[in-house]
């Protein structure tokens, strides 16, 4: 078990990207009737490609109900995939039989969006940190009770606080536990999912810059979801747009937020509010609301909300452009050919 | 990392507030803190010297403690659950301090009444037959005929018996030896074979002329008869003697002389003619005559027999009733009382009652017995009086409350571990296996549950299953058709964990399924589980009293409680004793009402969002 741990480690140094994602699929079956046959699916992601550079973050930005949430459920295999592969240190996760996925669980973590719900009330804070922890014989009994002070302690927490349990924690104190539950395993990758969303502003602040701290002492890699664009442009190397369970726009953070390519980013961005109430931005307002995942729109997804809709839109599914170097963007206004297409 | 450790204790103050303005429990643990600090921390300390973010300030309560504190402070809780100490202390630690067993039972002298002896005016002739005769039942059949004819003589025969009338209803029978016969006055002729002694011849004239009807020659009786024309003279020799006087010996050992041919004859006689004395065989005898009571004393003045028209007979053979004690019987009957005290041959005055049933007197003894006390009145002895197996009450309710509680318990455990183990399953597994196992829930659902009791409560009687036994097949029967409803709760419970962000984080961090089942999901099931639990132990409680009232539960000489208050379902019982079936009932109602009292206060305390 040991060895295969420093395989991976050693293979993983050896990839610069520490997360790939291949046309990952995520659908949910819809039952029905008596005998609960399968009437349809739930396209919650629905072929998504992106990697992740170690020691980067990657926001994923993107309405509510398009899937950001079950892409970072699916990379850490919470859910059974329906198609495609994650490499996590180049080895496809879904290849891992159970106790080989137990082995690398503590490697990739994630921290929910809910703090409240995310804490199970009937353990003390030191157990529910350290109990992974000493389940992986992560670190060796002696110095056991220090670690988890000194966690605790970068996580911004008291010691004192170790007998307590979650009902005693205010929301962001809970969100510095969920974070410490996530960092005493010494992970490589982790899933941020709105971390900050159910938190008032300041502590959004507080746990943000923790994050970023943490990111930068122990070189960690995060995929952070997030539907609040100004969150993700702090914390952001590279900024993925998702819209219906398809990455509709992929770069780093300043392609995204200075040269936003697809007309759903363009929304999105012009949506965001800026603190400077003399900056006047031209807004764009999306029509509707985003369709059912279970019935998408033929052709581009987005076309029924688009602004800049045109016939071949209906019709036609975009393929993913490569726009300029690390720009990607599935739109048919940045397609080649359009000729040839119509 | 300096820059970390800079700024993270400067935030804390601003992290630490809204734990105290946000957080009900933590307000609370403050709270009591608050409390306590105020008695060893001087007043001016309190608002400057304590840091906000000081680890004093915030006790730790863990979610055990919080819950116990909210129960405390619920007053009908607290009222629940003394009732229910109170109730376990009675039941199980109560049976040491009382002196008496379950199943012992407490006597009393009583008086029970008792036929002793039968007792008729004698209607009947009674036959004494003379020393060598013969007097069946044809002869007596002849007798009778001939008196109903008013004859005085019939043949038996080559016989001929005489009947003479001694008094009215005393009849002597004789049989009468022709030794000569006179025909149309033409003198005597003796019987073939016969010798007439001497002087016979004059004597018989005499007597004849005399008119009388019989005369005495050389020491033998002749009788004078007539038959037809002719005169018989014959010897006579006696047969019978038959009466409607009963002859009673004074000692038992006189019976014999009493009961002769003899003695009666000749006191019968004497009786007729009303004469004082008599003698019979050279013992002369006096004769009194008292109210129809007539008694025979012997020479030495002393009491030899009594003489009476009302036979008392002892209805056991083997008894042997006393003269004084058929002389009392007799003078009762005759002065028409009812009861009678007659002292026994100890002294002791022994009352009779005297029954009469159309001819026939009943002698009743109030015989002292030992009875079973039922229906006690409550006393010191028995603080609640003595049940219908004269059995003390308090002690049954004891041992009662044993059997009703543990049966409440162990049907509970048994719906738990059944309810939790099919619920855990279907809810944590989900998919078909939840389909298939509540499908299963519904089947035991549908069971119809008190005709498949009924019909165990009589399987068990034929099969005469132990009490012990029975209790226990009655746990496993309640356990088995109540599990249905835990089942349901739990897997609705563990549906809706597996979902909570605490599993999936559970999961995300590599923990083993045993520790996420038994760590994770059993801690959070557990206050539901505890709530149903309780509120079911009363429901089970109820039904076990239920069973116990139908006579399908406990069985004697063990008790529960419904089986105590089964004797409530005979009126007389209910109307007349209501030690028998009242603290029973309130037992049941108070166990009852303490299990919904402290169910109720679980289900709150478990509730965060009871600020009680």
């Amino acid at each position: 078990m040991e060895n295969k741990e420093k395989d991976m480690t050693s293979q993983g140094q050896m990839t610069e990207n520490l997360l790939e994602v291949n046309n990952l699929k995520q659908y949910f079956p819809i039952k029905a009737g008596l005998l609960q046959r399968v009437v349809g699916n739930v396209k919650a992601v629905d072929g998504i490609t992106f990697s992740i550079k170690r020691g980067t973050t990657m926001g994923l930005v993107g309405e509510s109900g398009c899937g950001k949430t079950t892409v970072g459920k699916t990379i850490l295999r919470l859910n059974d995939k329906t198609d495609g592969e994650v490499y996590f240190n180049g080895i496809n996760i879904f290849d891992l039989d159970h106790k080989e996925l137990r082995a690398i669980r503590p490697k990739m973590q994630i921290i929910f969006q809910d703090p409240y719900s995310s804490l199970s009330p009937r353990l003390p804070v030191s157990e529910i940190i350290g109990e992974a922890v000493k389940e992986h014989g992560l670190i060796p009994e002696k110095g056991f009770n220090e670690y988890i002070d000194h966690t605790m302690k970068i996580c911004g927490l008291q010691p004192y606080h170790k007998d307590r349990y979650p009902h005693e924690f205010s929301g962001g104190q809970r969100q510095r536990i969920c974070i410490a539950r996530a960092l005493a395993l010494l992970p490589e990758f982790v899933v941020c999912d709105e971390p900050v969303s159910a938190l008032d502003v300041s502590i959004q602040a507080q746990i943000i810059n923790l994050l970023k701290d943490l990111q930068r002492e122990f070189e960690l890699t995060f995929l952070f979801i997030s539907h609040d664009l100004s969150v993700v442009e702090h914390i952001s190397d590279t900024v993925g747009v998702m819209y219906l369970g398809d990455l509709v726009e992929f770069g780093t953070k300043k392609q995204i937020f200075r040269n936003p390519l697809h007309p759903y980013t363009e929304a999105l961005l012009s949506a965001a509010p800026v603190p400077d109430p003399t900056v006047k931005r031209d807004r764009i307002i999306l029509e509707g609301s985003i369709p059912s995942p279970a019935n998408p729109p033929s052709g581009c997804k987005f076309h029924t909300r688009c602004p800049k809709v045109m016939d071949r839109c209906s019709k036609y599914i975009p393929e993913i452009r490569e726009v300029e170097p690390g720009h990607t963007v599935a739109c048919h206004l940045y397609y080649d050919h359009l000729e040839t297409l119509d | 990392m300096s820059d970390e450790k800079n700024r993270l204790p400067d935030q804390s103050p601003i992290i630490e507030e809204p734990i105290l303005e946000d957080i009900e429990e933590a307000e609370e643990g403050k709270m009591i803190l608050d409390e306590e600090r105020q008695e060893d921390i001087p007043a001016d300390f309190q608002d400057e010297e304590m840091a906000l973010d000081d680890a004093r300030r915030i006790k730790s309560l863990s979610p055990g403690m919080l819950v116990f504190k909210r129960f405390i402070r619920n007053k009908l809780a607290v009222i629940g659950f003394a009732i229910l100490v109170f109730m376990f202390t009675f039941a199980f630690l109560g049976p040491l301090f009382m002196p008496y067993e379950q199943d012992q039972y407490f006597t009393h002298v009583g008086y029970q009444s008792k036929d002793y002896a039968g007792a008729i005016y004698n209607t009947e002739l009674r036959y004494t037959v003379a020393d060598g005769e013969e007097f069946g039942s044809y002869e007596r059949a002849q007798f009778l005929l001939a008196l109903g004819k008013d004859n005085e003589i019939f043949s038996l025969g080559e016989d001929t018996h005489y009947i003479q009338t001694i008094a009215d209803g005393t009849y002597r029978i004789i049989d009468l030896d022709k030794v000569a016969g006179e025909l149309m006055r033409m003198g005597l002729t003796p019987e073939a074979g016969v010798t007439l002694p001497e002087g016979f011849e004059e004597a018989y004239f005499a007597a004849k002329d005399a008119g009388e009807e019989s005369f005495e020659h050389d020491g033998v009786l002749y009788r004078i008869s007539s038959e037809k024309k002719e005169i018989i003279i014959s010897t006579e020799e006696n047969i019978a003697l038959a009466s409607l006087n009963v002859f009673d010996p004074y000692n038992e050992e006189d019976l014999d002389v009493v009961d002769s041919f003899k003695f009666k004859l000749a006191g019968e006689e004497a009786i007729a003619a009303e004469m004082n004395e008599f003698t019979v065989e050279n013992q002369s005898y006096e004769v009194q005559y008292d109210e129809g009571q007539i008694t025979i004393f012997d020479a030495e003045g002393q009491p030899f027999a009594g003489v009476s028209e009302i036979i008392v007979n002892p209805l056991d053979k083997n008894e042997y009733l006393s003269f004084e004690f058929k002389s009392a019987i007799r003078q009762a009957i005759r002065d028409l009382k009812d009861r009678v005290v007659i002292p026994d041959a100890d002294g002791t005055e022994v009352e009779y009652r005297i029954a009469r049933v159309n001819a026939n007197y009943y002698i009743r003894r109030q015989t002292p017995t030992a009875l079973i006390s039922i229906y006690e009145l409550p006393s010191a002895e028995h603080p609640l009086g003595l049940d219908n197996n004269g059995m003390d009450n308090l002690t049954r309710l004891m041992y009662g409350g044993r059997i009703s509680l543990m049966v409440g318990f162990v049907v509970v455990i048994l719906e738990m571990i059944i309810g939790v183990i099919i619920g855990g399953v279907s809810g944590y597994f989900g998919g078909a296996v939840d389909t298939g196992l509540m499908r299963f829930v519904d089947l035991f659902n549908s069971i119809p549950f008190y005709p498949v009791v009924i019909i165990f409560g009589s399987v068990m009687d034929t099969l005469d299953v132990e009490p012990i036994t029975r209790i226990f097949l009655l746990m496993a029967i309640l356990g088995v058709l109540g599990w249905t409803g835990i089942a349901r709760v739990v897997r609705g419970q563990i549906l809706s964990l597996r979902e909570q962000d605490f599993m999936v984080a559970a999961e995300a961090t590599g923990i083993r399924t045993s520790r996420r089942i038994f760590r994770h999901l059993v801690p959070n099931v557990m206050p539901l589980l505890i709530v149903s639990a309780t509120g079911s132990l009363g429901g089970i409680i109820i039904t076990e009293a239920t069973l116990g009232f139908l006579g399908l539960g406990v069985r004697f000489p063990l008790a529960s409680w419904g089986s105590i208050i089964n004797v409530a379902s005979d009126p007389y019982v209910m109307t007349n004793f209501w030690f028998m079936w009242l603290p029973a009932g309130l037992l049941i109602l108070l166990t009852v009402l303490g299990f919904n009292f402290v169910g109720d206060g679980l289900r709150d305390a478990f509730d965060p969002r009871m600020k009680r």
